[in-house]
C-alpha cells in the first residue's frame, strides 16, 4: 500500500479519487517548488538570521531535513533554510524521514486531497450555513491595496527604518 | 511555536485578542503539535488509512495546520468580528493604520504570511484590537483614540502583529479538535471528492464558536501577552520606532476605560516588564514629524 504507483501528471480529479479509494498511497515529497513571492533563503531556521538570497517564484528546491515551520533545501547546489510560508502548499514532513531513505515526489493536489482540512470549500460551505457573517467586508480589508512606493515614502518621511 | 511553545496558551482559537488583556493562564489545551515541531505521521499517511481509521480511535494529529488554513480560519473570526462592528469605511485613516501596521510587520519575523497583513478600523469607541490568525488585524476607533501618538499606534499594531507571529490564536485549537479534522478530512477526499465536505463544515464551524466563546470570557494567556509585548517591543525597535511608547501606552490605559480593558486591564506587572526592558528613548525630531501626521488624522 504504500507507494503503490507513481503520480501521473495527467490524471484527472476523478481518476484520483478513484485511485484513493483503491488505497494508493502518498509519498513524501523531495522537491518543493516555490510558490510565494518575496520569499528569501536563510542561513539559520528562523528569520532573525540575515538572508542569503531570494527564493523566487517558481525555483524548485530539494528537501534536505526539517526543522519545525522550516525546511532545509538545496538550491543551485547551494544549502539554506527555507520557511514553509513560502511553500503553503506544500505537505509536511516527519523530521527526520525525509533526508534519508528513497522519497518520490508527489503532486500538491494529491496531499490536499488526502489532507486537507479548512479550505476554500469549507468556507464557502460555513458562509451558506451562517449568511449573517461579514465577510464582504473582510473581503474589503483583504483588497486594500497600499502603494509600495507610498509606504517606502511614509517610512522615509518618519524617519523610520526602510 | 517558537518562542511561545512552553507557554500554555488559554484556548483561544483563533482570534486573538483582546488587546491587553492577560488572560487566565493556562486555561486551555497547549497545542504544540499543531506547531510542526512534534513528529507524527501526517500528510505522509496513505489516504486509506486515514480512511479506515475514521470513526475509530482519532489518529493523532498528523500534520500542523497550513498557513493557508490559518488564512481561512482568520477571516472567519473577521467575518464574525465584522458582524458586530462595522468597518469604518474612513478611506484616509485606513491608508494610515495600514501604512504603520505594513511599516511594523515588515519587520517582524514573519513579514510575508500566506496572504499578507492587512489591517482594517472598527467603527466603535470600545477600545479593543483583534488579531485574527494568518494577517487580518482590526484595531478599533477608541483604541486609536486612546494613542498620543503613531509610536503608540505602531506598539499596539507590532503587539497584535506578534500574535500573529507567535501564532497564539491557532496554538489554542485543542488538539482533539484538529484530530478529528484530518480524520475527517481523509475521509472526506476519498468518499466525496469534489463535494462540500459536511463534516468538515460543522468541524470549522464549532471551531470558530469556540474561538469566540473563549475570547469573550478568557484572553490570551500572561505567557503568550508577555511574549507579545517582548517581541512588540523588538519590532518596533528594528521598525525605527520608539519602543518605550508600548509601556507608555499600556501605562496610561491602566488607569480606566471601558468594555474589555475594564474586566482585563494590563497587569502592573506586565507594565513592569514591558518598561524594564524598554529603555526610555529620548523622542527625536523625526519622532514629532511622526506625531504631527499622527494627529492630523480625524479619529
Ligand atoms: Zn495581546
Amino acid at each position: 500500500m504504500r507507494s503503490i504507483r507513481g503520480w501521473r501528471t495527467g490524471l484527472g480529479a476523478a481518476a484520483l479519487a478513484a485511485a484513493l479509494l483503491l488505497g494508493v498511497g502518498l509519498v513524501w515529497a523531495q522537491t518543493l517548488k516555490v510558490s510565494q513571492s518575496n520569499q528569501q533563503f536563510y542561513p539559520e531556521p528562523n528569520f532573525a538570521s540575515n538572508p542569503v538570497g531570494p527564493a523566487p517564484v517558481g525555483a524548485h528546491v530539494k528537501v534536505l531535513e526539517t526543522k519545525g515551520d522550516w525546511y532545509r533545501v538545496e538550491y543551485q547546489g547551494k544549502k539554506a533554510w527555507l520557511h514553509r510560508q513560502a511553500v503553503p502548499e506544500s505537505p509536511v514532513f516527519v523530521p527526520g524521514q525525509v533526508g534519508g531513505g528513497p522519497v518520490k515526489q508527489v503532486k500538491s493536489d494529491e496531499v490536499a486531497l488526502a489532507g486537507k482540512g479548512f479550505t476554500a470549500e469549507v468556507e464557502s460551505g460555513y458562509r451558506q450555513k451562517n449568511p449573517g457573517l461579514n465577510y464582504a467586508q473582510v473581503d474589503q480589508i483583504e483588497a486594500f491595496r497600499v502603494d509600495p512606493g507610498r509606504l517606502q515614502s511614509f517610512i522615509k518621511e518618519g524617519g523610520l527604518n526602510p | 511555536m517558537r518562542r511561545i511553545q512552553g507557554a500554555t496558551i488559554a484556548a483561544l482559537a483563533g482570534l486573538i485578542l483582546a488587546w491587553g488583556c492577560a488572560g487566565p493562564e493556562g486555561s486551555g489545551p497547549s497545542l504544540s503539535g499543531l506547531t510542526g515541531l512534534v513528529p507524527l505521521p501526517g500528510a505522509a499517511q496513505p489516504a486509506a488509512a486515514i480512511v479506515t481509521k475514521a470513526g475509530a480511535k482519532a489518529v493523532d494529529a498528523s500534520r500542523p495546520i497550513t498557513p493557508s488554513e490559518e488564512y481561512y480560519i482568520g477571516r472567519a473570526v473577521c467575518a464574525r468580528i465584522l458582524a458586530k462592528y462595522p468597518l469604518s469605511q474612513d478611506q484616509a485613516l485606513t491608508l494610515y493604520v495600514n501604512e504603520v501596521g505594513r511599516t511594523v510587520a515588515r519587520k517582524s519575523n514573519r513579514p510575508d504570511p500566506y496572504r499578507g497583513y492587512h489591517f482594517g478600523v472598527l467603527e466603535t469607541s470600545e477600545p479593543n484590537a483583534f488579531a485574527c490568525p494568518g494577517g487580518i488585524i482590526l484595531v478599533t476607533k477608541g483604541l486609536v483614540r486612546k494613542c498620543a501618538d503613531e509610536d503608540e499606534l505602531a506598539a499596539v499594531l507590532a503587539h497584535e502583529v506578534a500574535h500573529i507571529v507567535n501564532q497564539d490564536g491557532i496554538n489554542s485549537i485543542s488538539r482533539a479538535r484538529w484530530s478529528e479534522v484530518l480524520t475527517t478530512a481523509g475521509a472526506e477526499a476519498a468518499r466525496q471528492y469534489g463535494g462540500v465536505a459536511g463534516n468538515l463544515v460543522t468541524l470549522f464551524e464549532s471551531s470558530i464558536d469556540d474561538v469566540f466563546k473563549t475570547i469573550v470570557v478568557n484572553g490570551y494567556s500572561r505567557g503568550a501577552e508577555e511574549a507579545a509585548d517582548r517581541e512588540a517591543i523588538s519590532i518596533l525597535t528594528r521598525a525605527g520606532y520608539n519602543p518605550a511608547a508600548l509601556a507608555s501606552l499600556l501605562g496610561r490605559m491602566g488607569s480606566g476605560g471601558g468594555g474589555i480593558m475594564r474586566t482585563h486591564p494590563p497587569t502592573a506587572d506586565r507594565l513592569a516588564k514591558v518598561k524594564s526592558q524598554s529603555a526610555a528613548a529620548q523622542p527625536g525630531k523625526m519622532e514629532e514629524v511622526r506625531t504631527k501626521r499622527f494627529k492630523e488624522q480625524k479619529i
